[in-house]
Order: C-alpha cells, then sequence, then structure tokens
C-alpha cells in the first residue's frame, strides 16, 4: 500500500469513505495497468448498451396500451401468480432445508448441499428434460402419479411453478444457509437455557434475526422464478392463459407483436431493477 | 432460617473437545456459591455447557435435586429447556432484537406465562439490578455494565434450582467490575438455589465463592474454601495464583526432599504422610549477598532473575537449586543492589515452612 499521507489524521473537510477523508482518496489513485482502461470501458459499454438500447428504443407513447391487450395481461398475471407460489413453496421446503444444512452435520452434507446447488449453474433447458423424467408421465415418479391418481404434471400451471421453484430454490437455500452460519448457535443456545423449546427458539429468535438474509434470499428467487424460460417452456409448454409466463410471452411476440414483447420486457427490467436496489445494502454493502 | 445441607447438584462428567479430555466431578450443596476457577483452556466452559445440556457428555452423569440429567449409559439427556438452569453468558447473548424489558420477559414467555405478567415480573426484576428506566432500550444501546445485568436479571426472573456464570465480570473494564462484584454478592446472597461460577479470576473466585473447586487441564486439582485453597495450594497454577512458593517430596524427618535432591527444613516432628507439600510465603524469605551465618537452617544460593514492583514491594524472582519469590522493600533492592543479577544467598527459617500431605 503506497504511503497514505492523510491516514490516521481527523477527518478533514468532505464525505469520509473507508475511513478516510475524499482528499486522501483522490490523492491515492492507483494507476490501471497498460490496456485495463480501454478494456474496462468496452466491458461496461457491453454490459449497459443493451439495456439503453431497450429504454431508448422502447416505443414509449404505445406502451400503456399495449401493456392493457388481454394477452400481455394474462402473461403478467400469469407469471406473478406463479413467481410468488414458487417463492412460497421454496419458503415453506427451502428454510428447513436450509436450517438442516447450517445446524446438522450428517454425513454426506457436503455432497448433499453440491446436488442443491446444481439448478443454479445447470442449462435450465436441461433443467426442464430432467423434470420430465422426473415427473412426466413416464417419469421417475411421474409414473406413480398418473397410474394411481391419474395425475398429470407436465404441460399444466402446476408444471410451470415447479419448473420455477426448481431453479429458483437453491437461491434461497444458500442464502438462508449462510446466514443462519453467521448468526451462529450463541442466541439458540441462550433461548434454550430460558425454557424454549426448539419450535419456540426458532420462531422468536433464529426468525427475527435471518429475516433481513431470508428477505434477501427471496427477493433473489423471486427474480429468478420470473425470469425463468428454458426449465419452464420444456416442463410446461406454451400454453397461454396456463403456462405462458412473461418471458415465453416475450419470446412468442417477438415474432409478429414486437409492442407487446417490448412492453413485457420492460416490465421485467423494472422488477430487475427493483430487486436490485432492494438488495443493494445486501451485496454491496455487507451486512 | 436454617441452610438445607442437600446436595443440589452431582456431576461426573467426561467428555472430549477437540484436545480437551475433561473428566471431572463436582457437587453443589443447595444454595452455597461454588467458584469453577482454572486458566484458559481447562476445560471450564465446556464443563458449564455440558451442566446446561448444551454439550453432550461422552461418561458420567449429571443430577440436580434428585432428577437426572445426563445419563449416557442409561441413554438419558435432559435438553436445556426442561432443565432448572439459568444460564449467564460470558457475552451476554442478549437478544439484539428485543428490548431489555422483552429480554427479561423472554424466557417467562417461552414457559407459557402471559404476556403482562411476564412484562410485569420482568419490570420487578430490572428494577432490582437498578435498571427500570431502561426497559425499553436496545442491547447494542446499554454499556457493557447494564448488559451484564440485564443478562443476569433474565437468568434470575426465571428461579433456576442452579445458576451457572461464565465469566461473569471478563467483559468489563475495571471500574465497572468493582461496582458490579459489589452487586454480584448481593444478588447472589438472596438468591435461593445453588450457583457456580466460571472463572479465571482469583479474586472473583476468593470474593463471591463460598467454595472453590480448581480445575486444570481437564481434571480437578483441588477443592475447598478459599481460606483453606489460599492457605494450603496444591498445584503450581494455584500458588502461582495466590502468591505462594509450592515444592513437592518426600518427607524425611522433618526436612522435605524434593525431586532435586534439596533439603528443605521445616519444624514438623512425626507427621503420618510420605509425600508432602511445602509452602513458604515470599515474605519470609530472606536475600543476603553474603552466606549468611544465622540460626534459619535453610540457606540456599541463588540469582536474582526478574523484579516486579507490586505497591510498595518488590518481588525478586530467584532462581537457583531451589526456585523462589522473594518479596522485599524497594530499599533492600537498592542496598543489595538486586537488580545486578548477581549471585546472592536466600535463607528462610525452619519454623516459616508449612507442610501438609499431598
Amino acid at each position: 500500500m503506497e504511503p497514505e499521507p492523510f491516514a490516521g489524521q481527523a477527518p478533514g473537510p468532505g464525505p469520509v469513505v473507508d475511513g478516510r477523508p475524499a482528499v486522501a482518496r483522490r490523492r491515492s489513485l492507483r494507476r490501471a495497468p497498460l490496456g485495463f482502461t480501454p478494456l474496462a470501458v468496452v466491458a461496461l459499454a457491453f454490459l449497459t448498451l443493451p439495456v439503453i438500447g431497450l429504454v431508448v428504443r422502447a416505443p414509449w407513447r404505445e406502451i400503456p396500451h399495449d401493456l392493457v391487450q388481454p394477452g400481455v395481461l394474462t402473461a403478467l398475471r400469469l407469471s406473478l401468480v406463479c413467481s410468488v407460489a414458487a417463492v412460497a413453496l421454496s419458503c415453506v421446503v427451502g428454510v428447513p432445508l436450509a436450517w438442516v444444512f447450517a445446524r446438522v452435520p450428517f454425513p454426506g452434507r457436503t455432497v448433499a448441499r453440491a446436488v442443491v446447488t446444481l439448478p443454479m449453474v445447470m442449462p435450465p433447458v436441461v433443467g426442464g428434460v430432467a423434470l420430465l423424467l422426473a415427473f412426466g408421465r413416464f417419469g421417475l415418479v411421474g409414473e406413480w402419479l398418473y397410474r394411481w391418481f391419474g395425475i398429470t404434471i407436465p404441460f399444466s400451471t402446476t408444471a410451470a411453478i415447479l419448473a420455477e421453484t426448481f431453479v429458483a430454490m437453491p437461491f434461497l437455500v444458500v442464502t438462508v444457509e449462510a446466514g443462519l452460519r453467521s448468526l451462529g448457535q450463541r442466541y439458540e443456545d441462550a433461548a434454550s437455557t430460558l425454557g424454549a423449546g426448539r419450535w419456540t427458539t426458532f420462531r422468536r429468535v433464529t426468525l427475527p434475526l435471518v429475516a433481513p438474509t431470508l428477505g434477501a434470499g427471496a427477493a433473489l428467487c423471486w427474480a429468478r422464478a420470473l425470469g425463468e424460460f428454458g426449465a419452464t417452456i420444456t416442463f410446461a409448454g406454451d400454453l397461454p392463459g396456463s403456462t405462458q409466463t412473461m418471458p415465453l410471452a416475450v419470446y412468442v411476440a417477438l415474432q409478429n407483436d414486437q409492442g407487446a414483447a417490448i412492453a413485457l420486457s420492460l416490465v421485467m427490467l423494472a422488477v430487475s431493477l427493483a430487486v436490485l436496489v432492494a438488495l443493494r445494502g445486501h451485496w454491496f454493502g455487507g451486512h | 432460617m436454617p441452610r438445607s445441607v442437600a446436595v443440589s447438584l452431582q456431576a461426573e462428567i467426561a467428555l472430549r473437545l477437540g484436545t480437551l479430555a475433561l473428566d471431572a466431578g463436582l457437587a453443589v450443596d443447595d444454595g452455597e456459591v461454588v467458584c469453577l476457577l482454572g486458566p484458559n483452556g481447562a476445560g471450564k466452559t465446556t464443563l458449564l455447557r455440558a451442566l446446561a445440556g448444551l454439550s453432550r457428555i461422552d461418561r458420567g452423569r449429571v443430577m440436580l435435586d434428585g432428577e437426572v440429567l445426563d445419563d449416557p449409559g442409561a441413554g438419558r439427556h435432559v435438553p436445556p429447556e426442561h432443565r432448572r438452569i439459568g444460564v449467564m453468558f460470558q457475552e451476554y447473548l442478549l437478544f439484539p432484537h428485543l428490548s431489555a424489558l422483552e429480554n427479561v420477559a423472554f424466557g417467562l414467555r417461552a414457559r407459557g406465562v402471559a404476556r403482562h405478567e411476564a412484562r410485569r415480573r420482568a419490570a420487578g426484576w430490572l428494577e432490582r439490578v437498578g435498571l427500570a428506566g431502561q426497559q425499553g432500550a436496545r442491547p447494542r444501546a446499554l454499556s457493557g455494565g447494564q448488559a451484564q445485568r440485564v443478562a443476569l436479571a433474565r437468568a434470575l426472573v426465571m428461579e433456576p434450582r442452579l445458576l451457572l456464570l461464565d465469566e461473569p465480570l471478563a467483559a468489563l473494564d475495571a471500574g465497572a467490575r468493582a461496582a458490579l462484584r459489589r452487586d454480584l454478592r448481593r444478588h447472589l446472597s438472596s438468591y435461593d438455589g445453588s450457583c457456580l461460577i466460571v472463572t479465571h479470576d482469583p479474586l472473583e473466585a476468593m470474593t463471591l465463592a463460598e467454595r472453590l473447586v480448581v480445575i486444570e487441564d481437564g481434571a480437578v486439582t483441588q477443592t475447598g474454601s478459599p481460606e483453606q485453597v489460599r492457605a494450603h495450594p496444591r498445584s503450581r497454577y494455584v500458588a502461582e495464583l495466590v502468591g505462594l512458593n509450592l515444592f513437592r517430596g518426600a518427607l524425611d524427618g522433618s526436612a522435605v526432599v524434593l525431586p532435586s535432591g534439596e533439603r528443605i527444613v521445616t519444624a514438623e516432628h512425626d507427621l503420618a504422610f510420605r509425600e508432602v507439600f511445602a509452602v513458604i510465603h515470599p515474605r519470609v524469605v530472606a536475600l543476603y549477598r553474603e552466606r549468611p551465618e544465622g540460626s534459619p537452617r535453610n540457606v540456599w544460593p541463588g540469582v536474582a532473575e526478574g523484579l516486579e514492583v507490586d505497591g510498595d514491594r518488590v518481588r525478586v524472582q530467584v532462581s537457583g537449586a531451589v526456585p523462589l519469590m522473594a518479596e522485599v522493600t524497594p530499599a533492600a533492592v537498592a542496598a543489595l543492589r538486586l537488580d545486578d543479577g548477581g549471585p546472592l544467598w536466600a535463607s528462610v527459617k525452619a519454623t516459616e515452612v508449612d507442610v501438609y500431605p499431598a
């Protein structure tokens, strides 16, 4: 680290960030290795241009009209229903899983954890195929569901929800597990010595303390579920009204009704930005 | 009201945790205050957690008021929430999302007491510990001393049969410590149940305990009242803690023969034991530059290794065949030029050597 002329002094004029006054930070600007600056500009441009393009080229005057088309509204409503259901499902079974991962050192935990994070990196369409082979009419579980109960899951709204849950739940599990680990067992120990049973401890101590992390995990989970395409179209199909969620509707609309496609895209962009803003403290501030 | 002498806690605990092999037994009488004293890493906190039910034990038995809480042999382990044991943790562990009042009321609410009643009792206890005005404060807004008192109130409001305190004063600065030590004495004297205080601070142990249990390296090395332990240490650790010179050897007539072969002459006769401890107070060690001719039977050569000022006395570490700590005046240090590090002689009268069985 270069010698810092202002380090250790009382904060001078200007905002203090990283414990050093702004004056000091300016003095210690590092010089980038040769070629880094232009390359960094290219990367920044590449990542921001598409978003700028979408916003600039969108036919803003027609957007309100395009948004209220029945097809668009249907896709919007369906996406909302499916993604919220996916988050709810993820919370109900994912939080207990995260708790077990964080607190119970069972044999094979490392392997289990690796398997659970697989849907995060697996190509979504592969996820869809896998879901078909598990829950389809000739699938591992689906065969019995059909034979005994006459239930067919693929190409239904249920399938869309399951597809979104499959790709999104790991985000929740991983986030909440990390939160529980960093919280530690200390407060739970204290609660149990005060006479609180396992459920009471979870409800009154663990959950409130891990709530911010749970919120962040749920937001990530929701964003992922909302944007899912590959697994949904493979496992649930593209049926307007029952499985054609917003991403699918955009893809289909791009062929004949660009206005609808762009309108839906803008809606999803707005959601993404909202999630980013909501999670900025979690990702960039560091709890 | 006569104090019952029934034994409240009876514990034999053996467990392994990392590099520590804990194998200790202790008993606490009904209403007694016992201090578990030992160096860091001795197993004190491990023992405390096992008593609270937070850790499993490998072998042994824990009984409180006749109820078996832990018996691995019989497959019995009562979880912490069903033990009538209160714990005050070293880091206090006040729930950060609850106010001081809600913290103290937590245990009562968990046990099913109605909200209004729980808060009333909690408020009463906060007043008893002098924090009536801090009911609504969050733990992060409290000072160390205040947090300690809330943690104590939170444990005591549950009226546990056994109270476990883990280094209750360790996290406080010296100023707060003295005041809170007095407060703690007051609360403990009015508290009905038994109390076990874990500490590495000898002052805490001596002032708060009715009985001491010394634990080193996972085993109990000594138990007794503070006076007994202070007068008759049974390990190097305790001897250093109370500032005494301790030797262990075989009795040969009136002399204690050390493993090195050196002899300490004592004034004892006809003692029935063979293995003994000999204790010499630093105050009675006299230092000379020349070999002294006089009545003391114990005269040893040595070298002054280190000097330590302690108020108006100076402690001199003398190395040699019989290593000793001597306590002399600063004037003596100057007169003998003890900081030179040169050879000197130490002498102790036989009558000043205290001997007791090992």
